[in-house]
């Protein structure tokens, strides 16, 4: 720590002490060449591209890149009663409804399991987490395997006979659970390293005044959880509305059966790439960032108001 | 500063450093490890869409291609078929990355923007390596002949078939003298021809395969028997939908009696149908390239067109044909080789007819070879009572046509929903199609005409 | 065991049932693993048999050395390294500087632009995949390494977090360099950047597993299958033979495995680094 050492000591020459604090206020000033790279990949790979998205949403370009003509406000007026697209947002907001409670549930006990567990606690660790480190398509291969008719294991180990990705009620299911398996280990460790730095003093204070583990973990855990739960929970909503990997390897890049799992990533891709119509997947790429941006605006509209509630 | 510790930090470093700067040096080459090991001087990148026993067979005529072309070098790849193969192929044309040789089939070439997405074939070149038009049915080949140009080179014709167990029918009593099936004629008859064959089917299998739950093979059925019936879809003009929804009703109806009368088990719809014929179900209703795959299972059995329950014979027909992707800078020794190769797999089909596809280059079906082939001869009228979809640019193999209207038409089968309305439902859909505008161009199917 | 051993945590019930229950999930956790090992080990006829069984009867590496000829698989794999090391690098370098910058200097608009970033937060290839794909296809890069690269290269969440790091560093550090006479890219680099190390590697770990594990942008950007990376690669093109599963489980392990040994061996840092990066969003 040589460098902390000098700069600690005291300054020696106090002799040009205005130019120094000229130089001081000069190694903060004109930063832009710090952001200049940053901004200049941002501004071509997100706002340009959000910028072009709104310019096509209003014109009928195809895949080519060539020739497009302004439609005005066609493609919105078509989305918005496109049965398609409304369904392919159904589907994205179910598989939202039952993953993120069960992924939030799910990662709390085992991260209380994993921290009261006094042993081995690397090998509870790497077990839950290690699906987190497969790539989403390995995932979605692996379960396809599991979930196969006849040679799968699933309806081997439990003697079922469900046609899990065949039949419309069970595909969104199998889903839901290769998804569970796969991501849960990222929230489990949210809430590790969330338990983890809840001071053990707290706790021996409420055991000496007589409290149980029950009330130990009512009164003192979940609250000091409360920030990280309501973390999981939005990333886990936005990360859920965006679902596409799993969903479309299990089920071959088709739209599942009876049409019952198109999520609203594929509908957009489908529309953009397989039907070519750019100028439509822009319309409802624009609406699904809307949606998007609505759901994180809510969430710090609702920290700010429990930020203020607590002053 | 002479720890081990330390030294051991800057070997790591050192070693990272050369890592971050052979994978930046790695993504400036932009080539890939494949391309840049290749040394052949000729490099030939094709794409298709065949797994399964086609796979086998293409690769197989590919390393003839190779033996025979040693100068040439061919880079195969094969991609997942149905909207995964059309996204790359045209993502790939139109980002002008496209490789040098590619298959499509027939049905989709409209939709694809020949001109834009696809490049004309040389038909001189293709004169030089042997391949001319007199060779093809002209109906067939004029299918690819685009504004006077030739867009795509057929390969085959493919059918749906009704594939059955000769063991278990001859069980059943329903095998003619000849060996085959007994014709059947009507619904009732077919029927009748299932209740007997379950009889004689092994515990625990279905009576009949037929993709109940996928909406590619139960749309092409349903072309199948709509056509049957005589049916149609738009006017000549494309301005009119004509589709019939008391004939569609009587098809789908038909389609679902085989699962509410039990001969199909809703669980085996997909690829498991035809793991049941093998293991001894009585029927599956597939496409004619499941044929190396029932060979290679050593199985007795026979392939025949699905049956005419309407009275008319017609099954699904489909044609896979080569293409060339557009290119900018189309030309030079990779095109001559695309040429090359595609000529000369059309024309080495023997091979390709093994896979149950029934070869285009005509020559190959007056061979003896040809002709020896069982149960392909038995088939070979299908050619003659084609069902295709319509000829607009929404249409063909998985295209917009089949995405939207087959998932429909597998709720009737399935059963969750009424015909009557599945039929209603279909007949709104086209009509909706019909007003789309095809993106490639702006015109709806009737301001574009429906030339294919 | 061990006399000598210093006193162990003691076997209480709680404890057994705990560690037994732990056992039980971990086994369910682990069992797709084995699943797909085993599978890997089978002969495909093996593989596809009916009712299934768990361990191979006939062991064989058939699927692994199929794997290897068919020469796919380790291009895929080099092309995953490459962008992934790639992208990790550039993220690093262009993230801490701009975190730096927003933290630490003054410029014209500077809170307007920290605005817009954190807007970006909002946008990403799931959502904006379309109007993404055409532009870099104006670029020209589609089907190139940089086109796959690029775009991943600017994670405003990593902005973000760098910046509340370098927050939360003291500036009588950086001041007293100044006064020195020490230029600015010398104090960032030489004070400032060492001092960071921690959340460097934590969004260095982060950036490198989801660059890895990437595969919606590089599956709207690649065609050419030379060029695609592991996950894209394994889910877009098939064995010409069909679908295989011995062999599609043994390429889904080898896609998989790198990063789960790493984690084996950097448990500590990898789990601080995961930890790290998602509760800076609190």
């Amino acid at each position: 720590m040589t460098t902390a050492e000098t700069v600690l000591a005291p300054p020696r020459a106090k002799t040009a002490a205005d130019s120094a604090t000229l130089r001081r206020r000069r190694g903060f000033q004109h930063g832009g060449w710090f952001v200049a790279p940053f901004l200049v990949l941002f501004a071509l790979f997100v706002i340009w591209p959000l910028l072009r998205g709104v310019y096509l949403s209003f014109t009928d370009a195809n895949i080519t890149g060539d020739g497009e003509s302004f439609v005005g406000l066609d493609n919105y007026r078509e989305a918005l009663k496109d049965p398609l697209m409304w369904d392919a947002l159904g589907h994205s907001a179910y598989f939202t409804l039952l993953v993120v409670p069960c992924i939030t549930v799910l990662a709390f006990l085992l991260a209380m399991l994993a921290h009261h567990i006094e042993r081995g606690k690397w090998l509870w660790r790497l077990c839950f987490f290690a699906p987190f480190l497969l790539p989403s398509t390995v995932a979605g291969n692996l379960w396809q395997w599991l979930f196969n008719p006849g040679t799968g294991m699933i309806n081997y180990v439990f003697g079922i006979d469900t046609p899990w990705l065949t039949d419309k009620s069970y595909a969104m299911l199998a889903i839901v659970i290769t998804t569970l398996w796969w991501t849960v280990g990222f929230s489990f460790l949210l809430y590790l390293a969330a338990l983890q730095s809840i001071p053990d003093h707290l706790y021996e204070a409420a055991k000496l005044d007589g409290a149980n583990a029950w009330h130990r973990m009512v009164h003192i855990t979940l609250p000091m959880l409360r920030n990280i739960t309501g973390l999981v929970i939005a990333l886990q909503i936005l990360a859920s509305l965006q679902v596409f990997d799993q969903a479309v390897v299990m089920l071959d890049f088709g739209p599942g059966p009876e049409n019952s799992t198109r999520t609203f990533v594929q509908y957009t891709l489908e529309e953009g790439f397989t039907s070519y119509r750019v100028g439509y997947a822009s319309a409802i790429s624009i609406i699904f960032f809307v949606i998007i941006a609505a759901v994180a605006l809510a969430r710090m509209w609702l920290l700010r108001n429990r930020e203020e509630a607590a002053r | 500063m002479g720890r081990p510790g330390l030294n051991r930090r800057q070997l790591l470093a050192t070693l990272g450093g050369l890592g971050v700067a052979g994978s930046f040096g790695f993504a400036a080459l932009g080539t890939g490890a494949d391309a840049l090991a290749s040394n052949a001087r000729t490099r030939v990148r094709y794409w298709n869409l065949f797994s399964g026993g086609d796979g086998a067979n293409m690769i197989a005529m590919l390393d003839a291609f190779r033996k025979a072309n040693p100068a040439i070098e061919v880079k195969d790849s094969t991609l997942q078929w149905g909207n995964p193969f059309y996204t790359k192929l045209a993502m790939a044309a139109a980002g002008n990355r496209a490789p040098d040789l590619g298959v499509m089939h027939m049905g989709r070439v409209t939709g694809f923007s020949p001109g834009r997405l696809l490049d004309a074939w040389d038909v001189d070149l293709l004169a030089k390596y042997g391949v001319h038009k007199r060779d093809f049915n002209p109906q067939l080949w004029n299918r690819g002949v685009i504004d006077g140009k030739l867009y795509a080179l057929p390969l085959d014709v493919h059918v749906q078939l009704c594939f059955y167990r000769k063991d278990v029918l001859k069980k059943a009593g329903l095998l003619g003298d000849d060996g085959r099936i007994v014709p059947v004629t009507s619904a009732d008859e077919w029927f009748d021809v299932l209740k007997e064959a379950r009889k004689a089917t092994k515990k625990g299998l279905q009576t009949i395969g037929f993709w109940h739950n996928d909406q590619n093979f139960q749309w092409w059925f349903f072309v199948a028997f709509y056509t049957q019936l005589g049916g149609t879809w738009f006017d000549a003009a494309g301005a009119e939908v004509t589709f019939d929804t008391d004939k569609a009703v009587q098809v789908l109806e038909f389609l679902r009696r085989h699962l509410t009368d039990g001969y199909a088990n809703p669980g085996f719809g997909g690829q498991a149908g035809a793991e049941q014929f093998v293991n001894g179900a009585p029927f599956v209703w597939e496409g004619n390239w499941s044929v190396p795959v029932f060979d290679s299972a050593k199985i007795d059995y026979g392939a025949v067109p699905l049956p005419p329950v309407f009275g008319r014979q017609a099954t699904h027909a489909e044609s896979h044909a080569f293409v060339l992707p557009h290119q900018a800078d189309r030309g030079g020794a990779a095109n001559e080789g695309a040429h090359r190769l595609a000529a000369h797999i059309v024309r080495h089909a023997q091979q390709w007819a093994a896979g149950g596809h029934i070869p285009a280059y005509t020559p190959t079906l007056s061979t003896p070879a040809y002709q020896k082939l069982n149960p392909q001869s038995e088939y070979v009228s299908a050619m003659d009572h084609q069902a295709t979809e319509p000829k607009v640019w929404f249409a063909g193999s998985t295209g917009i046509l089949a995405q939207r209207v087959g998932p429909v038409v597998v709720s009737s089968t399935m059963g969750s929903a009424r015909p009557e309305a599945v039929a209603r439902r279909m007949r709104s859909e086209l009509t909706t199609l019909l007003a789309m505008k095809n993106p490639m161009d702006g015109r709806t199917a009737a301001q574009g005409g429906t030339a294919a | 065991m061990s006399m000598a051993a210093p006193p162990r945590k003691a076997w209480t019930p709680s404890q057994i049932i705990l560690t037994l229950l732990g056992t039980a999930v971990s086994v369910v956790f682990l069992a797709p693993f084995a699943w797909a090992l085993f599978t890997s080990l089978k002969s495909e006829t093996e593989a596809v048999a009916v009712p299934p069984h768990w361990l191979p009867q006939d062991w064989t590496g058939q699927a692994w050395t199929a794997l290897f000829e068919t020469g796919n698989i380790t291009n895929w794999f080099v092309n995953s390294l490459v962008v992934s090391v790639c992208v990790t690098s550039v993220v690093l370098l262009v993230s801490a500087l701009a975190g730096y910058g927003f933290a630490r200097t003054e410029f014209r608009g500077k809170s307007v632009l920290m605005a817009v970033v954190m807007a970006g937060l909002m946008i990403s290839p799931a959502v904006l995949g379309v109007p993404l794909f055409t532009t870099v296809q104006q670029m020209g890069m589609v089907d190139t390494y940089w086109g796959m690269i690029l775009p991943q290269c600017a994670p405003a969440a990593m902005v973000y977090i760098l910046y509340k790091f370098f927050q939360g560093i003291p500036r009588e550090l950086e001041e007293a360099a100044f006064i020195d006479g020490a230029g600015r890219w010398r104090v960032f680099f030489t004070i400032v950047v060492p001092l960071a190390r921690p959340s460097l590697a934590a969004v260095g770990i982060f950036t490198f597993i989801a660059s890895w594990n990437n595969f919606l942008w590089p599956y709207m950007v690649t065609n050419n299958p030379d060029l695609m990376t592991m996950p894209n690669g394994i889910a877009t093109v098939m064995n010409s033979y069909g679908i295989q599963w011995a062999q599609l489980m043994a390429g889904g392990l080898m896609a998989g495995l790198p990063l789960i040994i790493v984690f084996v061996f950097f448990q500590r840092q990898i789990v601080a680094g995961v930890a790290h990066t998602g509760l800076a969003g609190q």
